[in-house]
């Protein structure tokens, strides 16, 4: 009989573990994908809210796609419960699928503060299509926006929302904007930056409640004057989709909120359940310890080292690198690794009338951390990022150069060809064969 | 597979590369938005070409979301205008970085070796960077590190 292979979760992580069950055994076994929702990226979502894409853009497999892999489909079916033992999962609706391995990969929502108002009507998320769309419908031109947080997430749709002709306002209980994805320095940067293009930034700013008065929304905050808006969008953080596992027995850290511990190979506890994405608590490349890293890249190769796993192969996992890029008004934000370790010798660098900024973080030789800002129309911004990616992956030993990069942090391609990077990069990969072109369908109708 | 092998010994830095790769993938003699970059070494005496290694398991072509990028018929990774979103994930993704962001497209471009008649090659006088069959490899670090070793050594002291 067939190996039974199990998909919970049709996001990125459930879709990269698909392609490469298929690419590894050419439709030899049988795949099950169960999934909440239709099979879409959510970080495509942005372009969609800006207009310069179609609804049916975002879409990472259609019926017809699903079909030609050979993949059963149970979608708009969520997940109730694992029984490991009897390897079987049970449906919302009672329906048993029973596996000889699965895989866990239902990723994250949206979550709201507990502010009175929060959790009102007429408030929005932007993580799933489904919220893609309120805001769509909801933010026109000269609408007053407010955006509730200004971490990563606000700062993917800022440029859409602008684009779409309303007036925004982000408002932020830190001190500071971005404050998990770049330091105090970058962040007054872009504050900066911003404040020309016509955003109204307010840090340190507490909401209290939210009320809505004749179809006004009225964010009442800690000190200072309430904000009217029309449209609010709360991007407050986000939670794990792991309540349905609570009585499953998977080894997860803190009740879930932390994901599931998984191994090298990211197997959870149970030998034959694995983990990936948002919901994996897998290894940190640079640091080997243990971490959620909600971000897409993790979820392509957590997905892609499981699919190969599953599908009979012995791939061990190196680790990910947390790493994040975003533009807004034409500004490139970038940073990579432990930009965020106080125990890191930091050479930084700003050009203010540039509106550039570099930081390298270094233990030793070693680069474990580096931070980007710039024009997008300055070469230099766009040709380092890579190379900064590269250093930090390679791990290369840098001691030679530290004294050059302390003086000049901008000047670093030097250091990456001549401490051979190219050359140690090349065998260091993740599945450690070549990729093929990938199967996506082109045209999403169906 | 036919790649591009970068023999920086023979290069003089007349960029001729830049602007002809820039007037093949862009339409336009923009060094600026060349996919092959000459870079200068020991004061500006002497220089290297470097481009896409065209990696074989692709780390801009796994990271692309909306699989807008593809293996050509020459074998090269390439970016399809229409598919791209211009999220910039290839561009941290790749760890040579040598996949670009184009500001005024808003699209990902890279070396796609022209597909299999490269246009830097026919436009080197030097035959520094030679289109034949071979593994792909490090083809600068050797020269770098010689070229970087007085820098280093006079930074030092
Ligand atoms: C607007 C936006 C912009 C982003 N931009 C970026 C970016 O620029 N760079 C970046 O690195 N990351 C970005 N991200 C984050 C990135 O999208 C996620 O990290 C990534 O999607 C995680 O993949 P995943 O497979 O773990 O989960 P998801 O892609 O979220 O997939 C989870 C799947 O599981 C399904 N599901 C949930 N619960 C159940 C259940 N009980 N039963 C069955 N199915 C279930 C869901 O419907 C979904 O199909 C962005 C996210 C958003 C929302
Ligand atoms: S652009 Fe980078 S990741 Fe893509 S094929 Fe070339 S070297 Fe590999
Ligand atoms: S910029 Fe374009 S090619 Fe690059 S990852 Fe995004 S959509 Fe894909």
């Amino acid at each position: 009989m067939p190996t039974r292979h199990l998909i919970i979760g049709g996001g990125t992580a459930g879709l990269n573990a698909i392609r490469t069950i298929r690419e590894e055994d050419r439709g030899a076994s049988e795949i099950t994908l169960v999934s909440a929702e239709r099979p879409y990226s959510r970080m495509v979502l942005p372009y969609y809210l800006g207009q310069s894409i179609a609804e049916s853009h975002v879409f990472t497999a259609t019926p017809a796609s699903l079909a030609a892999w050979k993949v059963k489909t149970l979608i708009g079916r969520r997940a109730a419960a694992l029984d490991p033992e009897a390897n079987a999962l049970t449906l919302d609706d009672g329906t048993r699928v029973e596996y000889d391995d699965c895989l866990i990969a239902t990723g994250s929502r949206a979550a709201r503060p507990p502010i009175p108002g929060a959790d009102g009507p007429g408030l929005h998320s932007f993580w799933t299509l489904e919220e893609a769309r309120a805001v769509i419908a909801a933010v026109t031109p000269g609408r007053r926006v407010v955006m509730v947080g200004a971490g990563f997430i606000s700062f993917t749709i800022l440029n859409a929302i602008l684009s779409r002709g309303a007036r925004l306002t982000i408002v932020e209980v830190a001190p500071r904007i971005l404050p998990r994805m770049v330091d105090a320095g970058c962040a007054e940067l872009v504050a900066g930056w911003l404040t020309r293009h016509g955003v109204a930034i307010r840090t340190g700013v507490t909401v209290t409640r939210i009320e809505e008065r004749r179809g006004t929304r009225i964010l009442h905050v800690k000190k200072g004057e309430a904000l009217p808006a029309d449209v609010v969008i709360m991007a407050t953080g986000i939670r794990t989709n792991l309540e349905w596992l609570r009585d499953s027995g998977i080894d997860m850290a803190e009740g879930g909120q932390g994901g599931i511990l998984v191994d090298d190979h990211l197997r959870s506890s149970i030998r034959n359940v694995y983990a990936a994405g948002d919901v994996a608590r897998g290894r940190n490349l640079i640091t080997g310890a243990p971490e959620v890293h909600a971000i897409e890249p993790t979820a392509q190769e957590h997905g892609r080292v499981v699919g190969a796993n599953m599908a009979g192969r012995d791939v061990a996992y190196r680790g990910s690198l947390l790493m994040n890029i975003v533009e807004v008004c034409h500004l490139d934000i970038a940073s990579f690794g432990q930009w965020d370790d106080a125990a890191a010798e930091v050479y930084t660098a700003v050009r203010p009338d540039r509106s550039q900024y570099r930081k390298l973080l270094f233990h030793g030789g070693r680069l474990t951390g580096a931070m980007i800002c710039g024009p997008a129309k300055d070469i230099w911004t766009t040709n380092d990022v890579g190379i900064l990616k590269g250093l930090v992956q390679s791990g290369v030993d840098l001691s030679a150069w530290k004294s050059h990069l302390e003086r000049n942090p901008f000047d670093i391609k030097p250091a990456f060809m001549a401490t051979h990077n190219p050359g140690r990069l090349l065998p260091q990969t993740v599945l450690g064969r070549p990729s093929s072109s990938p199967d996506l369908p082109q045209s999403v109708n169906a | 597979m036919r790649v591009l092998a970068l023999l920086p010994d023979r290069c003089t830095g007349c960029l001729r590369c830049e602007l002809a790769c820039s007037y093949v993938q862009t339409g336009s003699f923009q060094p600026a938005k060349s996919v092959i970059r000459v870079s200068p070494f020991e004061g500006y005496t002497s220089y290297a070409p470097y481009t896409c290694t065209q990696c074989a398991e692709g780390w801009c072509m796994t990271a692309c979301p909306v699989g807008a990028i593809r293996i050509n018929a020459a074998g090269a990774k390439d970016v399809l205008d229409d598919r791209c979103v211009g999220c910039k994930l290839c561009t941290i993704a790749c760890p040579y970085g040598t996949i670009f962001y184009d500001a005024d497209t808003h699209k990902a471009y890279k070396c796609n070796l022209c597909d299999g008649a490269p246009a830097c090659v026919e436009a080197c006088p030097t035959q520094a960077i030679v289109y034949r069959e071979a593994e792909t490899a490090d083809w600068l670090g050797d020269f770098a590190a010689e070229r970087t070793a007085r820098l280093l050594a006079q930074e030092v002291a």
